[in-house]
């Protein structure tokens, strides 16, 4: 268990990350939820170490040095390109302490989870963006951390990437303790036992998913017209508060009001055609809106 | 003319020899230069001695 | 321990994949060649150059061997130290700048081990280049204008070591507490161009760091100097501070590598 209290950062006079106070637990998975300048990667740098906290406390059960017991990806992790895949991880696990003589079997057992078992004896110079950072992750747990932070672990990657890695990462949740950045919402969804909203260096709100969504979330209907002008008219012309977008109205359900036949007494009356009436719920991104919105 | 002594010279001429060719070869070798590469090759090719030796210290990408 | 022996093996894999290695030594040999073949050959060149006017003869000095010796230490301090230092001062930043630190500094490492491992690779590979360069001067010295005590060249030699591994402390420690471009400027400043320095207005004092390459090559003479071991203390102690600042700032500047 990571216990962080009172995480505080000034950066030129700057709260960068202000008063953050959180638990990960062990075996759960965190994620770090804010728009990009939000203080992601300050506070992550501060819990490798990179950074000395202005104020503010990490502990991590009867250990000294935290170096010891974590592994990180960085955002943009950089490689020396004179060293092949396996002799960077392998080097890597040794300076974490594994021992020399399982150091390079390790290495290779990583590099074949990630799956770079092909190209672990090229130099990193020739690798691609995914290629660097499924290295990232390998070298991340070659020596079996307690705690895995990785920074936005794949924003920066094309859609096939980005689900080989997620996979990796659903793979690793399994057993081990995770605290990741995003600031896209849907990978947050898939993978994620708790999660800290953070907005200009503030936690925002903090809770799982489950709590997170009774709290916040609330049942819409989702009415589809024919065009903009008769979704901002139908807007004008109901009793209730409407939001239009494109050719959608929208309507929150509060307290069960309005029923859906309430709803469908205002519609049967109009002049122009519906396209389609559903009860939706919101996505993560519009809870995260709605909480950094306050 | 000057009467050259040549076994005393090889020595030198060996040396900036080796510099150029390990530089080449590695120039044509390497992923990715600090500008372009044909540059440095013009700059291997022509400065005898003093091109190789830039080569090694600025052209050589270290990321 | 063990982390240092890792990191020394990571300089040296870095070192000998640049081929600094290779490409150091060879320059130093050919700066250490240059003096003993050009002065042979320059009464030649001259006269293949100039049209002199008849009765005009050049006299040029009788040079001895400790004269040669003298003169390629001149060309190790100028341009052999210039390439020699850029080369090492930039081993600490770059890597912060790049960001290829950042790998290293989240594992349980100490930045004394870094440093060190950085300044032992820097010291071996400016001690092999200076001790090849020097013996390839003395070898043409020697077919050319005649040999100088053995043990005296060794300790020349051994003496001038100490001020390379001197300079190499000095400019790791200059890039552990600035980036690159300032980094580079300052060690050029204090290293090559306090030689230069020092030798127009040091005669106002007797010893200092840079005058250690002078006194060395003064041992293969008979004359005693009284300050050489001092100066030759007085570098040592500077090493040390230069080594201990380093590792001070190499570890208060470890988040400023690029994340
Ligand atoms: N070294 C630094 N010096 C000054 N300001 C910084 C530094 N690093 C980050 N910042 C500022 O702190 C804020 C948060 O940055 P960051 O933690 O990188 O955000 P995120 O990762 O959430 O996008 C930004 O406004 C950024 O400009
Ligand atoms: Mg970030």
């Amino acid at each position: 268990m990571i216990r962080i209290e009172h995480l505080t950062k000034v950066f030129g006079g700057e709260k960068v990350v202000d008063d953050l106070s959180f638990v990960l637990e062990a075996g759960t998975s965190t994620a770090l939820i804010g728009p990009n300048g939000a203080g992601k990667t300050t506070t992550l740098s501060m819990l490798t170490g990179l950074l000395k906290p202005t104020n503010g406390s990490i502990r991590m059960n009867d250990t000294q040095d935290i170096r010891k017991e974590i592994g990180f990806l960085p955002q943009y992790p950089n490689f020396y390109p004179w060293l092949t895949a396996l002799e960077f991880t392998e080097m890597t696990g040794k300076l974490n302490g594994v021992p020399s003589r399982d150091a390079k079997k390790q290495a290779e057992r990583v590099l074949d989870f990630v799956g770079l078992t092909n190209d672990r004896s090229k130099k990193t110079s020739t690798f691609s963006g995914g290629m660097k950072q499924r290295l990232g992750i390998a070298q991340a747990i070659v020596h079996k951390p307690k705690l895995l932070i990785l920074d936005e672990p794949v924003s920066a990657l094309d859609p096939v990437g980005r689900r080989e890695v997620i996979n990796l990462l659903k793979q690793l949740q399994q057993h081990s303790t995770i605290l990741y950045s995003t600031h896209i919402l849907n990978d947050a969804e898939e993978m994620t036992d708790q999660l800290l909203f953070l907005k200009k260096g503030q936690l925002v709100e903090q809770g799982s998913l489950k709590d997170i969504r009774t709290k916040f979330d609330s049942f819409r209907y989702k009415i589809q017209f024919t065009s903009k002008e008769e979704a901002s008219l139908f807007a004008t012309q109901s009793q209730l508060p409407t939001t239009v977008e494109e050719s959608y109205a929208f309507i929150e359900i509060k307290d069960g009001f309005p029923t859906m036949q309430e709803l469908m007494s205002q519609l049967i009356v109009l002049p122009f055609s519906i396209l389609k009436v559903e009860r939706v719920t919101m996505t993560l991104e519009e809870i995260f809106m709605k909480v950094v919105g306050q | 003319m000057i009467d050259i002594n040549w076994a005393l010279v090889a020595p030198l001429l060996v040396i900036q020899f080796i510099l150029f060719i390990v530089a080449l070869i590695d120039l044509i070798r390497i992923h990715e230069t600090n500008g372009p590469k044909w540059v440095w090759a013009i700059v291997i090719i022509f400065l005898n001695t003093i091109g190789p030796i830039c080569y090694f210290i600025f052209g050589r990408k270290t990321s | 321990m063990k982390t240092f022996i890792i990191l020394l093996q990571k300089e040296f894999r870095e070192s000998w994949r640049s081929f600094k290695f290779l490409w150091m030594p060879l320059l130093f040999i050919l700066l250490g060649i240059t003096d003993p073949l050009t002065n042979y050959y320059m009464e030649d060149i001259l006269n293949a150059v100039g049209n002199m006017p008849d009765g005009f003869s050049l006299s040029l000095p009788d040079f001895v061997p400790i004269d040669i010796l003298m003169a390629s230490t001149g060309q190790f301090q100028s341009i052999g130290l210039i390439v020699f230092v850029i080369t090492i001062a930039g081993m600490i930043n770059r890597e912060r700048q790049n960001g290829t630190a950042t790998l290293i500094y989240v594992r349980p490492i100490s930045f004394f081990a870094l440093f060190m491992s950085k300044w032992v690779v820097g010291s071996l590979l400016g001690i092999l280049s200076v001790s090849l360069g020097y013996a390839g001067s003395m070898y043409y010295t020697a077919i050319l204008y005649g040999s100088v005590d053995t043990m005296s060249f060794i300790q020349m030699v051994m003496s001038y070591c100490v001020w390379i591994v001197f300079a190499t402390a000095v400019a790791l420690m200059f890039s552990a507490i600035f980036k690159t471009a300032f980094a580079t400027t300052f060690t050029i400043i204090v290293i090559p161009f306090g030689v230069m320095i020092d030798s127009l207005i040091g005669q106002y004092w007797h010893f200092s760091p840079w005058k250690l390459a002078n006194y060395s090559v003064q041992l293969l003479s008979d004359t005693h100097n009284e300050y050489y071991i001092k100066t030759l203390l007085l570098t040592i102690i500077l090493l040390i501070l230069a080594i201990i600042i380093g590792i001070l700032f190499t570890r208060k500047n470890a988040g400023t590598t690029k994340i």
